[in-house]
């Protein structure tokens, strides 16, 4: 059989072409220091920019190993399911930071090592989660917001809007169970932290009426599906709304009336982390102004540096009065998990 | 296939088939569009990837203009680099020791009775036919259970474990084209069995091992799935990054480096059936 | 035989793995204890060293024992052992033995997705098969050099990363993608069609990355049948269809089915397909599995679905090897 005969030759030949490339490239590359401290981060997707990772690396001779997750779920699933020691830092958010504690996840932190702790605005610490600030640090903060266009679309203030025949297959959704389903709940006019079982077999009725609306689910990147015209109705990130605009001023960012989400991201250490100094290495750094400034402009959520003014104070009043943070819901947390199975 | 439809077009289609030239030469002609809209279909993507190598705008969504930029900030993304390093480093070690062990359990396979012998021979097709997330979450559940950090050797212990078997089949099937007698005639002469296998066994079976390894290798360098369960936080291959660079978008400098792949592919190609046709020439000489 | 300096040719002269040579190599083996090489054989066996400690056997057969039974078989065990205890839903389990993740397993919800997904698998197999066999017909009477190119460039795709290759597909399959653009622009269509985030996505997007594994063995099988019967069919008054059906078709029935379960297989498995083009709406068996394992932290659950795609799995290889398949030619 010829055929065979023809792929095997073609792919020896380019098994020696590729390793005399692999070989090229690493001459080529810049030669690397001996780095030998590591730090092994798990964070989300489209948060730091790679370039303040590599300044750190530069400056403080330390190789970070970066991770990247999509949901506080897919986190807790990677930390727990990982060998001990395997994750130093990572950035869990509010609810998640509460269970962590509870499973015995988290090491403490150790604030005489935080030397840039002051930088931090104080309305975002002592948080329900973690009344004292014993095991996490506010880094960011999230919030779910409607994004649409103003040129295609009406006006959209509410979830109920979401619900209008016209906008068929034009809607994006954050791929988050905690954050769609509490979205559902607010619709529906409970809190998003309800566990009720008729509140959330309602909050699937309005999942049901909203279905054919839906394109997609992304958490990632939902800003793309705007910026290449696919849709133009979105309950996305803060962040990712406002890169979204960047690149098209027609898109609005309205607040949903029936109320919304927060979520506040921190710093937090795993339990048994093999690199704690460069863990405390890296959260200095990220604190400092500068890093803090370079960060909101690739990535413009709500820094909780109190120099950085990301939205006017008011507003940012206005937010944290109507927003609501996402709570461990405990074993209740099943009931959850088998509404994200329906709805996907 | 119902038979009822097939009986109605058959007399529609015989008449198709009458034998006039012009006729025949519409068939052929519509049978080379047929070919030529399979291969269109399975180079798309791929030209598509090549031209976005060259796109100026960093986002892969809309071509904005022409660059050679990407080629040169390649070598600049130190992840991207590292990435491909790891993927080629994985893809040699895997192949060669894989190689190794498959070759001599092939043999060994071949030549013994033990106890257990049919028990493993089936076992050994398991990685063929499953799927490769089964795979993929038994090593990682395996490797959780005995502790092991997750990294490049897990990664590395992974790839082993999916290429041995199809070395294994590949090694097997020159085994069984030689007579053993000529390795029984190496033993009466005197040689121990591992000079004979040394010597006799392993120049007889090289076109299998070698076409083994290099399909261990193939398998090894696009490997997703299985290296996606068994990778941990500080090893990147190549599809890990694409994998996870793909949601927020992938960077014209991925496209960069996989055209430059596939270039060298191509001459690889060419290489190929340079020796082919000589090869045949010598032949027929 | 010349191996040295012949690497090339001699490599694939003896890979060729057509179902004739493998079956007169089945056959040789048989026969060696019958025929003249039956002394050979049982020599080798007769001949093992009396002290009864042979280094060379433990040498050739130990690593396999190892292997297949470390890195096959107790990875499997333990995951059949992990679909019977208890998930606690973080991440972690109770040993406490418990047949509940079936139960759970057979959830309408979870065989929606199953049913989904085998439903994508068979499409994406049909589409396939129906691609690949006018494919190698129309291949099979082209001229020889004609012929070993377009299955070089068959294969160039494979050589590409896959993963690229399908984010490929979103610049073409987009709203305002180079598909739709086109046909608009065309007057062909007047709305864009929603070719991704969904269903239709995925089997394109699985036909695509799938398709050599199929036209590489309709191909060797198509190519190997016996030209006299096809000219001995069209002599009876053979049609174009029922010689497809009467010769091509119960010729090539193993490749065909080699093919068919080397695109199933993955089809129902490769969750980084349904992720690029479902758009996190559609889910086949693979990201079910993945989320199990990586999101949902129910292990457990996710052993029990992985048992019963493996079930599944050893289901279709006992057919393909009842049919007449040889699982050496699985995957080469």
């Amino acid at each position: 059989m010829k055929n065979q005969k023809i792929k095997y030759s073609v792919l020896l030949v380019s098994i020696v072409v590729f390793t005399m490339l692999c070989l090229i490239i690493k001459n080529n590359a810049p030669k690397e220091k001996a780095k030998t401290a590591y730090l092994n981060v798990l964070n989300w997707t489209s948060y730091i920019p790679d370039d303040v990772i590599a300044d750190f690396e530069k400056e403080y001779n330390i190789k970070v190993n970066y991770g990247t997750y999509s949901s506080n779920e897919e986190l807790l699933a990677k930390v727990s399911s990982a060998a001990n020691g395997t994750y130093d830092l990572i950035f869990p958010s509010d609810y998640m930071i509460d269970l962590m504690i509870y499973r015995d996840m988290l090491e403490p932190l150790d604030s005489s090592r935080l030397s840039n702790f002051n930088n931090i605005n104080d309305v975002f610490l002592h948080q329900e989660y973690d009344k004292d600030n014993k095991y996490s640090l506010p880094f960011l903060l999230a919030t779910t917001v409607l994004l649409y266009d103003d040129e295609k679309v009406d006006h959209l203030s509410s979830y109920r809007d979401l619900l209008k025949p016209e906008l068929k297959n034009n809607v994006i959704l954050l791929d988050d169970q905690r954050i769609i389903i509490g979205a559902l709940l607010n619709a529906e006019g409970f809190n998003a932290n309800d566990t009720n079982d008729n509140h959330l077999e309602k909050a699937y009725e309005f999942y049901t009426e909203l279905k054919p609306n839906i394109k997609a689910f992304d958490s990632d990147s939902p800003k793309s599906f705007f910026i290449t015209g696919e849709v133009d109705v979105g309950l996305i990130w803060n962040a990712e709304a406002i890169l979204a605009q960047d690149e098209n001023p027609n898109l609005k960012i309205s607040y949903p009336a029936e109320g919304f989400t927060l979520s506040m991201d921190n710093y937090a250490i795993v339990k048994n982390a093999k690199n704690v100094d460069a863990a405390y290495d890296f959260i200095n750094f990220l604190l400092r102004d500068d890093i803090c400034k370079r960060i909101i402009d690739e990535y413009p959520y709500i820094s909780t540096n109190k120099n950085i003014k990301t939205v006017p104070d008011n507003e940012l009043n206005e937010i944290l009065s109507r927003g609501t943070y996402i709570e461990n819901v405990g074993g209740d947390i099943k009931k959850y998990d088998k509404l994200w199975a329906r709805i996907k | 296939m119902p038979n009822l439809v097939l009986s109605d077009f058959e007399p529609i289609l015989d008449k198709v088939a009458t034998k006039k030239p012009s006729d025949h030469r519409r068939k052929t002609f519509w049978r080379n569009v047929f070919i030529a809209l399979v291969l269109l279909f399975l180079f798309m993507p791929i030209i598509i990837l090549v031209v976005f190598s060259f796109n100026s705008s960093k986002m892969n969504i809309i071509f904005t203009g022409f660059t050679f930029e990407w080629y040169g900030k390649l070598f600049q993304n130190e992840n991207l680099l590292e990435a491909f390093r790891n993927t080629i480093l994985i893809a040699v070690l895997s192949t060669t020791i894989s190689t190794i062990i498959g070759t001599i359990s092939a043999v060994g396979l071949k030549k013994y009775n033990f106890f257990g012998e049919k028990f493993i021979g089936k076992l050994i097709y398991i990685p063929i036919v499953i799927p490769e997330i089964v795979l993929g979450i038994s090593l990682l559940s395996i490797f959780t259970l005995f502790k092991l950090e997750l990294g490049f050797f897990t990664v590395l212990l992974a790839h082993i474990s999916f290429s041995i078997p199809f070395v294994i089949t590949s090694v097997r099937s020159t085994l069984y084209s030689f007579s053993p007698s000529i390795e029984e005639a190496a033993e009466d002469l005197g040689a121990s069995r591992f000079e004979t296998f040394w010597y006799v066994t392993l120049p007889m079976i090289k076109p299998g091992i070698i076409s083994g390894a290099i399909l261990a290798f193939t398998l090894s360098l696009d490997d997703v799935v299985i290296s996606y369960f068994t990778a941990g936080p500080g090893t990147n291959t190549l599809p890990l990054y694409i994998y996870s660079n793909i949601k927020t978008g992938i960077t014209p400098d991925v496209n960069a480096l996989t055209t430059l792949m596939l270039i060298f592919t191509i001459v690889a190609l060419l290489i190929s059936s340079k020796i082919e046709t000589k090869n045949a020439l010598k032949r027929k000489s | 035989m010349k191996n040295h300096n012949h690497a090339f040719s001699s490599s694939s002269e003896t890979t060729q793995k057509s179902p004739s040579s493998s079956t007169s190599i089945k056959n040789n083996h048989n026969q060696s204890f019958s025929s003249d090489s039956v002394s050979s054989v049982n020599s080798s066996k007769l001949f093992r060293k009396p002290s009864g400690f042979d280094g060379f056997k433990i040498f050739v057969t130990l690593p396999v024992i190892i292997y297949a039974l470390l890195l096959i078989f107790a990875p499997l065990v333990y995951v059949f052992f992990l679909s019977f205890l208890k998930g606690d839903n973080y991440g972690s389990y109770d040993y406490e033995i418990t047949i509940k993740n079936y139960i759970e397993a057979f959830d309408p919800t979870f065989l929606k997705i199953f049913f989904t997904s085998v439903l994508i698998g068979l499409i994406t197999t049909f589409i396939c098969l129906l691609i690949s066999y006018p494919f190698s017909i129309f291949l099979r009477d082209k001229p020889e050099k004609t012929r070993s190119l377009i299955i070089k460039l068959v294969m160039v795709p494979f050589l590409t990363n896959s993963l690229i290759r399908t984010y490929g597909w979103i610049t073409l399959l987009r709203k305002n993608g180079v598909i739709n653009y086109s046909l608009v622009s065309l007057g062909i269509i007047n709305e864009p069609f929603n070719l991704m985030y969904n269903n239709l996505g995925i089997i394109i997007g699985m036909v695509y990355t799938l398709l050599p594994f199929m036209i590489l063995p309709v191909y060797s099988a198509v190519s190997k049948v016996d030209q006299n019967l096809l000219d001995a069919a069209e002599d009876l008054g053979a049609g174009k269809l029922k010689k497809f059906f009467r010769v091509y078709l119960p010729l090539t029935l193993p490749g065909a089915f080699n093919g068919s379960l080397m695109v199933f297989i993955p089809a129902i498995g490769y969750f980084f397909i349904a992720d690029i083009l479902g758009g996190g709406k559609s889910m086949i068996i693979g990201n079910l599995i993945k989320n199990q394992f990586l999101t949902a932290r129910n292990w457990p659950l996710g052993a029990a679905l992985s048992i019963l795609l493996l079930v599944m799995t050893f289901g279709l290889v006992k057919l393909y090897q009842k049919i007449g398949g040889d699982l050496d030619e699985l995957g080469g």
